[in-house]
């Protein structure tokens, strides 16, 4: 593998984006916000503590498809934008499994997680860990007593989707939702790392 | 009044971006508004409500360190540095047009979240901004030295619904 994780981070960790005159931020296809990780664990946290118990997965389920639609539309204008041309795909020799690492170190520039893939089994399972992530954060005394990183959920699968679920479909029909991911360990609950384990839907 | 520099760092080591000291993240309009039609779908509990109460809790955290960092006393400044940071951050052009302790209005030129929508899904008769709506409970409180849950927002006009702009009232309650 010719993918060279902390110059992915080193470079792309200093791409800045700000408000334009209009206070959008138009990047990768889509309208970018940059806001505090505390608003997005504000509303996760107490959503899933708010609900029944009853209803609790069915709320989780909401927050990863949340990030599983960001993480396929946004990964697929990281992986064709400029900043990725001239970064990562010199480095690029096998397609996808190279553009996948790619995008896990990405992710880590982006300050989602400081991540990286542990196991590959192209098209069938890829195992992700994550040493760091703000999805911990919440968890400032004690540990949680299910796994709360709804976001990395979400985008773990969408990298899947985006590397082996076919051609991107902007419509979201059909290369969407073609893998699914199952959180296994999580910082939060006192383990010492995330792990997200990604398998076909 | 000046514009503030709003300061960024990484944290290498963490893989962690601080804007204004605080941990801060890339999200697309994808997300925003799937958290959005979250809370406007959710029929466990008022999640709209919710959305805004968070919005205006963090937002109020924010606000505050910034009228602090940068010695604004006046609310002028400090409504002045609350548009500025909006647009910054992507969310789109606000406008405080009137704002007392008591009562403001606010309108929204440009919006990341009802442009996002119409973009996502198209537009819809109902008001979708509840972030925005937290973040002018956010602004006044923060102004005027208050608490985000002294002030109720109504979004009164909105871009999602085809309108020029999203026009809001703002009341002590």
């Amino acid at each position: 593998m010719a993918i060279d994780r902390k110059r992915i981070i080193d470079s792309l960790s200093k791409v800045t984006v700000a408000g334009d005159e209009n206070g959008l931020i138009p990047v990768f296809g889509v309208l970018v916000n940059q806001l505090p990780a505390d608003f997005w664990n504000g509303f996760a946290q107490r959503l899933t503590h708010l609900v029944e118990p009853d209803m609790l997965e069915a709320a989780e389920v909401l927050l990863v498809n949340a990030a599983h639609e960001c993480g396929y539309h946004t990964g697929y204008g990281i992986i064709t934008s400029e900043e990725w041309k001239s970064v990562v795909e010199p480095m690029i020799e096998k397609v996808p499994e190279d553009v996948l690492h790619g995008a896990v170190a990405v992710l880590a520039a982006w300050g989602w997680a400081n991540a990286e893939i542990a196991e590959l089994v192209p098209g069938q399972r890829m195992v992700v860990r994550a040493y760091d992530y703000y999805e911990a954060d919440p968890a400032v005394y004690g540990r949680a007593s299910r796994p709360q990183a709804y976001m990395l959920r979400g985008v773990c699968a969408a990298f899947m989707d985006l590397a082996y679920g076919g051609p991107y479909d902007s419509t979201g029909s059909k290369g969407l939702r073609t893998f699914t991911c199952v959180q296994t360990k999580g910082i939060e609950c006192g383990d010492p790392y995330g792990e997200f384990v990604v398998t076909p839907a | 009044m000046k514009p503030i520099e709003f300061e960024r760092a990484f944290d290498p080591r963490r893989c962690r971006h601080m804007l204004e000291g605080r941990v801060s993240v890339l999200h697309c309009h994808h997300y925003s508004t799937l958290y959005t039609q979250l809370a406007d779908d959710c029929s466990l509990l008022d999640a709209r409500g919710l959305l805004a109460r968070v919005a205006a809790d963090t937002f109020f955290a924010v606000l505050a360190d910034i009228q602090r960092k940068n010695d604004l006393r006046t609310a002028a400044e400090r409504i002045a540095a609350a548009e500025q940071y909006y647009g910054w951050a992507g969310l789109g052009r606000l406008k405080v047009i009137a704002a007392g302790p008591d009562a403001g209005e606010a309108v929204l030129e440009r919006s990341h979240i009802d442009e996002g929508w119409v973009r996502k899904w198209g537009p819809r008769e109902r008001p979708v901004n509840f972030i925005t709506q937290g973040f002018l409970a956010a602004v006044f409180a923060a102004a005027f030295d208050g608490r985000p849950g002294q002030y109720a927002v109504r979004e009164l006009e909105s871009i999602v619904s085809g309108r020029e702009r999203s026009r809001f009232q703002i009341a002590r309650q």
